[in-house]
Parts: C-alpha cells; sequence; structure tokens
C-alpha cells in the first residue's frame, strides 16, 4: 500500500505552523492545488515533491515515507512466509502504524531467519547428520514460535494491559536477538574462521546503499579528481587508460583466448596479477568491458583508502560484508568516474534517459549505463529515481537496488509477468512495461536481456537481463515512456511482487502458493477431483 | 488448588505465551522446565492434561511419556505433545508412546487451545 504523501505533507507543514497558502507560494503551485494534493486527490511525484521537501526543509525520502514503505514491504514479506501459515494477522501497513517496535522486531526477525534459513540449505546434507546443527535449528524453531504466539497475543487480546503489551514486545525482541545469535552460530558452523562471517552480508550491503540513498558524495569527489588526474595525461579511453597504467604502476595489459581464474579461483572475462604487474582480458571482453575495468583498476590503485574509509561502518558487521562493499562500492566509484556526474545527469536529461543513447555517448555497456542512472540521487540535483535487477536465465535475481515503494523481493523470483524476464525471449532489444501492482501502483518497467559473448566455440556465452523501473509520474521524462498510454491504467500489465506475496487470484501465471497481505489464503491449481487436504492452510 | 494443566516447556517466552493463553481460557497452570520435574509434579499436583515438549533437559519428552504410560497412577493422563520436530516418524513415536495429541512448532495459540480443550474433555469423560 502506497504511504499517503498528502498526508505527510499536510501534518509537516502544520507541525512547523506554515498555512497551505505560504506552501503553495514556495512550491510554485496554487492553494488550492496544494489542497487537493493534501487530501490525496492528486498524485505528486518528481520535480513537484523535490520543491515541497525543499519548502517544508525536508528530505525528500522523509516525506515520502521511504523508511516506512520499506519496513511495511519487509513485514509484509515476513507475514507471508509460508512458515506463519494463516495466522490471520494484521496488515504489514496497520502493524507498522500501530505496533512499529514490534513490526521492526519482526522484520528483523525475518532477516534474521532467512539468513539462517538460506545457509542451512545450502548445508542441508550436513544439518542431517550433525547434531549441533539439528539443535541450533530447533532453537531457531523455538524462537519462531515465541514470536508466532506473543505477535497473536499482542494482535488478538484487545484488553492486554500495559505492562502485558511490553512483556509480549520484550518477548518478541528477546527471541530476535537470540535468533540472530543462533544464525550466527550455524553461520560458524561452516567457516573456517567463524568470526570471520556473520549472518546476511548482502543484507548489511543492501542496508548500507539504500540508508544512503544509493549516493556516496565521499566517493563522487574522489571520482572526480581520479577523472581528472586521467585525463591530465591524456584521453579518457582505453589507449590512454593503458598508457597510464604503464606509466604509474609498470602494469602490462595482455589479451588471450584462454580461460583463466583470478586470485580467488573465480572464472570470468578479466582479473589482475599483482604480482606479475599484468591485467589479462580475454579476447571477448568488449571495449566497455575494458575500458571499465582498467578504471577500476586504476581507483583501487590510487583510492583504496577512500573506499575503506565508506566501508568501515558499523553496519558492515563482518569480513566478507567489507568485502562485498568494497567490490560494490569500487563498482560505484568506477562508473562515477566513467559518467561525471554533473555531466551524465546534463546527457541523462537531455537524451530523455535513452540508455541506448547514452552507451553510444559513453562507449559503455546498457548494464554500466543502468547502474549509474541509479545513482543519480544528489540533493539539489536528481535524476529520476530508479529501481535495478539483474536476473539469471533461471529468473533467480542476482542483483538489486530498490525504489521506496517497488516492492522488489529481497531474494530469489519476481513475478514471471515482469519485464526482466520477458526480455528474454528478445535478447539484445530494449522492452518496455507499465506494470499494475495489486495495490494499484505503477510503473514503468524498461528491460534488456543480453549476453557476455563466448571467446570460442568451447567458451559458453552468459545470458542475464537488466532492468530498470521507474514510478509511473517519472515515466514521461524517458523515451521509454513516449506514446505508452500512461494515463488508462486499463492496459496496465498487472503483476505482483512474487507469487508468494501476490494476492491475485485470478493469475494463471502462479506457481506458488501465496498469503495475501491479511493472511488470506490463496490457492494454487486444484487437483481435478477435490480432496480433503484441498480445503486451505491448516488443513 | 487443583491444577488444569501442567506445562512442561523449557523455553521461557513459549512458557510465558501458553501460560498467558491457557489461564486466560480459564485453566489453572502449573509448569516445569525439565523432563525429571515432570513426574514428581504430575504425582504431587495430577492435572487434567500434560501440554509436554519433546525437547527438554535432563529427560526428553518421549522418555517422560514412556514413564507415563508404565505408571498405573498415570497411564491414563492425557498428554499433548509439542514439538519442533514435525517430521512423520517424530509423529509416530508419540503415537506409539500413547500420546493424545501432537502439535507442531511453530504453531498458532489456537491450535494449543483447541487440543488443550479436546484433551480437558477426553479427562471430563474418563
Amino acid at each position: 500500500m502506497r504511504a499517503p504523501i498528502g498526508l505527510r505533507i499536510s501534518s509537516k507543514r502544520r507541525a512547523l505552523g506554515v498555512s497551505q497558502a505560504a506552501l503553495a507560494r514556495r512550491a510554485g503551485i496554487s492553494a488550492s492545488y496544494l489542497n487537493l494534493i493534501e487530501r490525496n486527490k492528486r498524485q505528486v511525484g518528481g520535480s513537484l515533491l523535490i520543491k515541497l521537501a525543499q519548502a517544508l526543509e525536508l528530505d525528500i525520502g522523509e516525506l515520502s515515507g521511504e523508511t516506512e514503505h520499506r519496513l511495511i514491504a519487509e513485514v509484509e514479506e515476513a507475514l507471508a512466509d509460508p512458515l506463519l501459515g494463516n495466522i490471520g494477522a494484521p496488515s504489514a501497513h496497520d502493524l507498522v502504524a500501530q505496533q512499529p517496535a514490534a513490526a521492526l522486531a519482526i522484520a528483523r526477525l525475518h532477516r534474521a531467519y532467512l539468513g539462517a534459513q538460506a545457509d542451512a540449505d545450502d548445508y542441508s546434507d550436513r544439518l542431517r547428520t550433525d547434531p549441533l546443527l539439528a539443535q541450533l535449528l530447533h532453537r531457531v524453531l523455538s524462537g519462531i514460535t515465541a514470536v508466532r504466539s506473543s505477535a497473536e497475543i499482542l494482535d488478538d487480546v484487545a484488553d492486554l494491559d500495559e505492562a502485558e503489551r511490553r512483556r509480549f514486545v520484550q518477548a518478541i525482541v528477546r527471541e530476535t536477538r537470540g535468533l540472530s545469535e543462533v544464525a550466527r552460530g550455524l553461520v560458524g558452523q561452516f567457516e573456517v574462521d567463524a568470526k570471520a562471517r556473520r549472518l546476511s552480508p548482502l543484507r548489511e550491503l543492501d542496508d548500507l546503499i539504500f540508508e544512503n540513498d544509493n549516493y556516496f558524495p565521499v566517493l563522487e569527489e574522489a571520482a572526480a579528481e581520479l577523472r581528472l588526474a586521467i585525463e591530465a595525461e591524456g584521453p579518457f579511453s582505453e589507449a590512454g587508460l593503458t598508457a597510464l597504467l604503464a606509466r604509474r604502476f609498470g602494469i602490462t595489459v595482455t589479451r588471450s583466448a584462454s580461460r583463466e581464474v583470478d586470485a580467488a579461483g573465480f572464472p570470468g572475462q578479466y582479473h589482475y596479477d599483482a604480482g606479475a604487474r599484468t591485467m589479462w582480458f580475454q579476447t571477448s571482453a568488449i571495449a566497455a568491458t575494458r575500458q571499465f575495468q582498467l578504471t577500476r583498476l586504476f581507483a583501487e590503485l590510487v583510492a583504496a583508502p577512500t573506499i575503506e574509509r565508506v566501508v568501515e561502518t558499523p553496519e558492515l558487521t563482518s569480513d566478507v560484508s567489507r568485502r562485498l562493499a568494497y567490490r560494490a562500492l569500487g563498482s560505484y566509484l568506477t562508473g562515477a568516474i566513467v559518467f561525471p556526474y554533473e555531466r551524465f545527469l546534463s546527457d541523462a536529461e537531455a537524451a530523455n534517459y535513452d540508455i541506448e543513447a547514452l552507451q553510444q555517448a559513453y562507449g559503455a555497456s546498457f548494464e554500466q549505463v543502468a547502474h549509474r542512472l541509479v545513482t543519480l540521487r544528489r540533493p539539489g540535483a536528481v535524476g529520476v529515481p530508479f529501481a535495478f535487477l539483474r536476473s539469471d536465465p533461471a529468473g533467480r535475481l542476482t542483483k538489486h537496488f530498490p525504489l521506496p515503494g517497488l516492492p522488489l523481493p529481497s531474494a530469489g523470483h519476481a513475478c514471471p509477468l515482469w519485464a526482466i524476464y520477458g526480455a528474454f525471449r528478445t535478447p539484445e532489444r530494449t522492452v518496455r512495461q507499465v506494470a499494475q501492482f495489486p495495490d494499484g501502483s505503477r510503473y514503468l518497467f524498461v528491460a534488456r536481456a543480453q549476453s557476455r559473448r563466448p571467446a570460442s566455440f568451447a567458451d559458453r556465452a552468459i545470458h542475464t537481463s537488466i532492468m530498470l523501473a521507474c514510478d509511473i509520474l517519472q515515466a514521461d521524462r524517458t523515451v521509454y515512456g513516449a506514446g505508452l498510454p500512461l494515463a488508462d491504467p486499463s492496459l496496465d500489465m498487472p503483476v505482483g511482487p512474487s507469487c508468494r506475496l501476490c494476492p491475485r487470484r485470478d493469475c494463471a501465471e502462479r506457481q506458488e502458493e501465496a498469503l495475501g497481505p491479511g493472511g488470506q489464503h490463496v490457492a494454487i491449481r486444484a487437483p481435478l477431483v477435490a480432496r480433503s487436504f484441498d480445503a486451505g492452510e491448516g488443513s | 488448588m487443583a491444577v488444569d494443566v501442567l506445562i512442561a516447556e523449557d523455553e521461557p517466552s513459549i512458557l510465558e505465551s501458553l501460560d498467558f493463553i491457557l489461564r486466560r481460557a480459564g485453566w489453572s497452570i502449573a509448569s516445569v522446565t525439565d523432563g525429571d520435574a515432570v513426574m514428581g509434579m504430575l504425582r504431587r499436583s495430577p492435572p487434567k492434561v500434560l501440554v509436554l515438549d519433546v525437547m527438554l533437559p535432563k529427560r526428553s519428552g518421549f522418555d517422560v511419556l514412556k514413564q507415563i504410560r508404565a505408571d498405573d497412577m498415570l497411564r491414563d493422563l492425557p498428554v499433548l505433545i509439542l514439538t519442533a520436530k514435525g517430521q512423520a516418524k517424530d509423529r509416530r513415536t508419540a503415537e506409539e508412546l500413547g500420546a493424545n495429541g501432537f502439535v507442531t512448532k511453530p504453531y498458532a495459540n489456537t491450535e494449543v487451545l483447541d487440543e488443550v480443550r479436546r484433551l480437558i474433555g477426553l479427562a471430563g469423560a474418563a
């Protein structure tokens, strides 16, 4: 459910003691239009939302309710977990509004549980034979039982007194903490150095990116300096970077068709051998990849302390998290060098965010351009807010940057109707789609499936699909909105977040049983002849 | 005061919520937190129903159940097994040992309430 932005604007305005007329004047709109916005009779987004946020001296995230959106999405996902069955929980929206502490505890618990579950899945064979691990798993189930039972009491018992309410909220918090410890214990069973790895490094990285709104000023500043340093010695190009790396660091760039692995044994199209001072590319690596990775090498050699400063944050609790973050922020820094902020934003606006046109202008790949577009979040110079997704041909999401309000599954698969999957049917062609979610929210999806070309007959092409998504209110700022019936929702593709989280009963694509936000049971295809167990959850 | 339901459960948060929901349903409750304490409590103050966790410290719930069914005084006591072990094998073990009900964790509170209500009915009919 979308947060009522109008109500937020109205309550913030009142809290500041600003009249409707005064705020309307500051935002450059009429008082009557502001009145409609505050009563949620008109949608607000894009530049007007930015103006209103500035006029109210608020962060745009605070106004659009990003944090709350995310918590609602996480709680919704937790409540829809098949493990909980049909408990008749209140909607995530109501829970977040009425019991924010309990909602946060449930979201954290579910994260911890998912992390533990993922690790448990990976090592299921060992789980079956190791009594200590079986005991840890038993503790996970016990913790979930306690949380579920306490949450039901909070939900079902209308006349709980304050002390009782506090007792059961504290039980949820206590069990959440206990589960985190158990999860860490589970992880520790499989690590050579148990202290080197903690729970959900990917989620920690997600949190870091989300909390920084996918914009890192320190890295942007460093990128601007590095770009100047590169251009001081020649044009920014593959040849220029190759010469610069040779001159400054004695590095040689080589290419061959062979199949090689990096220092960690990972096969890829490139790797750097620090001992031999050699950067190797497979012959199939395209120019955009070579330019990007040479830039990354230069950035990592020169600006490692800058990336490390960003990575040294308490939010990243393990070396695995920090390694993942270092890699991701290295990519961010590289993107910021290849696509300098002001120029790229200006070019993107001028090209109406035409990714193909930007590819040509910067000699870059579709994924590189799409990736950079989602980082255009500098306060005062914000681009169209996009979410980013990447999928493998099995449908598994391998990378994602969220967008507040857009319900992205945190792992696994999204809705099979999303353009990111349809794009695999028309490789190397950009496809677009107006998608409508069950709550009525609408997004423009732009997707393209592509292949990493093989180096030889024996080599395999690797296929991925990339998708950007933006709120429908921003769609007319992009070339991809042109000619689409943006004002006519009847022609939208009805989608959901994923089968498990989708309440659409009439969807022929459903592959998995789901629970709606209210715990409502949604059946998958029934047997031809009804059976006793075909009556729903709990039967 | 006579005890309606004895709970044998070692997880404090689960015990707390079970105690709350069963007491709220109008029954008098007593509790123990390990397997060794169950038999002593049953003899001192026999309840109408025993809610018995399987993974208890000192002595497992299955061991306790076996001992109950071998005891002339207690053999007819209705016992509801609570367990995080949901496999068919464990359910079969519970049935073979003479459990009257079986609830798998994580459960809904109503599942436990319904089972206890049913077993108290059995105790009344006996």
